[in-house]
């Protein structure tokens, strides 16, 4: 993004930070002062969240206050485009659906490459009348990449893959 | 000082055996290549190399790590020069004057600036690396709970200040780091805070999943939702290195590397703002001020010597204080206490070889950013015409893989995938990263200090702002947080004007 959030954006994640804050602030306060353990109470758990909570909660209203004298206008951002969607869909699949869910790594690794490089370069591959040479190209990425982490990591560095 | 000798020569003979330079080269290389493609910045690939060095012996382990950051940062400036796109955000400045150069068809001399002033750099860095640490050991030995409290929220108020364009949202995020690392078991009496009865929140988050998650992710997430054209490269000149550009600018050369190794130092800072600063300095001192953005070989020159310089600099409160000076410095530090190396006030006391080790890794990365700097320059171009389409998505294979190694538990891929998102959300809205990741680093030492400073005091506050170095933290807190208050610096302009008859700085 090249161009500054505007007041309005400001003007929500002022909100955003205030009730975090309060919440931080809240779940602080009432945390166990372990009262029955007798510690001192300056080592109390909730003491420093509780500061921060309080820290942020006054930013967030220093952050509301300017964005209100800014007029709390302007466009808002426009934080998802369609190419981001399917970015954070891709590898949240992989990372949450696909990995350590019963498949194994290798074919999970292979089917996210493939999917990732076939959709980004598409229009790329359309447009240039490369469509069969680009998706092998992707799977020629796509298999070396799962072959060579497999290998790297399971026989070389001994983790066992999920 | 002769002890400090002994031990820096122990070191790189020890680093000097095939095996150890073979990792020196392939380290050093890879950094350069991270550093060079857009979108791979030297805090991802540091953090993604710290999983791939976990079996490695500590040293050596370390030795890839730091080889990795300084090739990454010297490798940023190809892509700065030749596309115009800072590789990492610490080569921004060498676009201005690297690109300009490479249109009047001098790419190459400016990449063999670029190459002397990397180098030039980092050797006054390390210099200051044997010189200051040992210096800045023994002053942290007199720090106490009420001072190391001070250090903490000083790193993260200076980081919040100047690494983003608003300082307000700079505290922000690094407010925001410091909650995320009371996540779980609190360091003094395991209770645990706000886990919501999950085992897993319960242990914390895990600072290189999240690192990797900030920085990696989130950049893959960037890249990805960016249409970009394949980059076009224009032809070049001879790239070799000229000792007339070391003589003609050696003061520029000193200046930079002298304003990047103190950038360097200030904890959370960065390469990004000590390639700035330098950059900014030159162009006051310059007869020519007016060629500063048109091609001026002192500007890029000024630019990379000061991002350079800066990386032995941070790693200086590193190893003296256990406060890293820049994002990449921080993931190293999370490095060191993985392999079981404890930087901190007690290395000069307890490891003071380790400090030399250090001192030696960095010479080694600089003799290997200058060899390659020399011989791979066609190479690295083929290279950086790679569409970043198929790089990302095998670059999140390695965020996944690396998260998952450290612990083999998924939920530090998770955590990545949390972190990457809240990452990119942040950044969008102009929130800046190092702030928030040096909360994350330094929350452990704030908690627990301000805590016992204030078992030590009974509650009373007075030593926290009465003890000298305590004082002096706290000022300087105070004063970046009364400078960015409009009323207070317009009242300081005033005074500054008055005092000064009307001159203006």
């Amino acid at each position: 993004m090249t161009e500054r959030p505007s007041a309005r954006a400001d003007l929500v994640w002022s909100l955003i930070w205030i009730a975090f804050g309060g919440a931080v602030f809240y779940g602080s306060w009432t945390m166990d002062r372990l009262e029955a353990l007798h510690i001192n109470p300056y080592t109390a758990p909730g003491l420093v969240p509780g500061v921060l909570g309080l820290g942020i909660v006054v930013m967030g209203v220093i952050l509301l206050l300017r964005s209100l004298r800014a007029g709390a206008g302007g466009a808002p951002v426009q934080l998802i485009t369609p190419r981001l969607l399917i970015a954070a869909v891709l590898c949240v699949a992989y990372g949450v659906g696909l990995v350590g869910q019963g498949l194994p790594f290798w074919l999970a690794t292979l089917l996210f490459v493939f999917a990732g490089i076939a959709v980004f370069r598409w229009d790329d591959y359309r447009a240039s009348g490369t469509v069969g040479r680009g998706l092998l190209t992707a799977l020629l990425c796509a298999a070396g990449t799962a072959a060579g982490v497999t290998l790297v990591f399971q026989e070389i560095f001994l983790v066992r893959l999920p | 000082m002769l002890d400090g000798l002994a031990l820096f020569g122990k070191a790189l003979a020890h680093f000097a055996d095939p095996l150890t330079l073979t990792y020196v080269a392939l380290a050093t290389l890879l950094g350069l290549i991270i550093g060079a493609l857009p979108g791979l910045t030297a805090t991802m690939g540091v953090a993604l190399m710290t999983t791939l060095t976990l079996k490695m012996q500590p040293e050596v382990a370390l030795l890839v790590l730091v080889c990795t950051y300084v090739g990454a940062i010297y490798g940023g400036s190809r892509s700065a020069i030749l596309l115009n796109i800072p590789g990492t955000p610490a080569n921004a400045a060498a676009c201005l004057d690297g690109y300009q150069l490479a249109l009047k068809g001098q790419a190459g001399r400016a990449m063999g600036i670029s190459t002397t002033g990397s180098v030039m750099g980092t050797l006054i860095g390390i210099v200051a690396l044997a010189l200051f640490t040992p210096v800045l050991g023994e002053l942290a030995l007199k720090f106490g709970a009420f001072e190391f409290f001070w250090l903490a929220l000083f790193g993260v108020i200076i980081s919040g200040t100047l690494t983003g364009d608003d300082a307000l949202k700079g505290w922000l995020a690094g407010f925001l780091g410091l909650l995320i690392a009371g996540v779980g078991q609190d360091p003094i009496h395991a209770y645990d805070r706000f886990s919501f009865g999950s085992r897993d929140l319960a242990g914390g988050f895990q600072l290189i999943p999240a690192l990797v998650g900030a920085f990696g992710f989130a950049e893959v997430l960037t890249v990805l939702s960016e249409r970009v054209a394949r980059p076009v490269i224009h032809s070049f000149d001879s790239y070799l290195p000229r000792l007339m550009d070391v003589l003609q600018y050696w003061r520029t050369i000193l200046r930079s590397g002298i304003i990047g190794t103190f950038i360097g130092i200030v904890p959370g800072v960065g390469e990004d703002v000590a390639s700035w600063s330098s950059y900014a300095a030159a162009k006051r001192a310059s007869k020519e001020p007016e060629t500063f953005g048109k091609g001026s070989i002192d500007g890029l020159m000024a630019a990379e010597t000061g991002d350079n310089a800066c990386v032995p600099g941070a790693i200086i409160p590193v190893l003296a204080l256990q406060v890293p000076g820049s994002a990449p410095a921080a993931v190293l530090m999370a490095a060191m206490i993985i392999h079981g190396v404890q930087p901190g006030p007690m290395i000069m006391v307890n490891n003071p070889q380790f400090v030399y080790d250090v001192v030696a890794m960095m010479l080694y990365a600089t003799i290997g950013i200058l060899v390659f700097g020399l011989l791979l320059v066609r190479p690295l171009i083929k290279i950086l015409q790679v569409p970043r389409d198929i790089i990302m998505p095998i670059v999140f294979v390695l965020c996944v893989i690396g998260s998952f190694a450290i612990a083999q538990r998924l939920f530090d891929v998770w955590t990545m995938i949390g972190f990457g998102i809240l990452g990119y959300v942040l950044r969008q809205y102009n929130y800046p990263m190092a702030p928030f990741v040096l909360g994350i680093v330094l929350g452990d030492l704030l908690d627990k200090n301000l805590r016992r400073g204030l078992v030590l005091s009974d509650g009373d506050l007075t030593p926290f702002v009465t003890r000298p170095i305590s004082a002096v933290l706290f000022g300087i807190c105070l004063l970046s947080i009364a400078l960015n208050i409009t009323a207070f610096r317009e009242a300081m302009n005033r005074l500054w004007s008055r005092a000064t008859g009307g001159r203006t700085a």
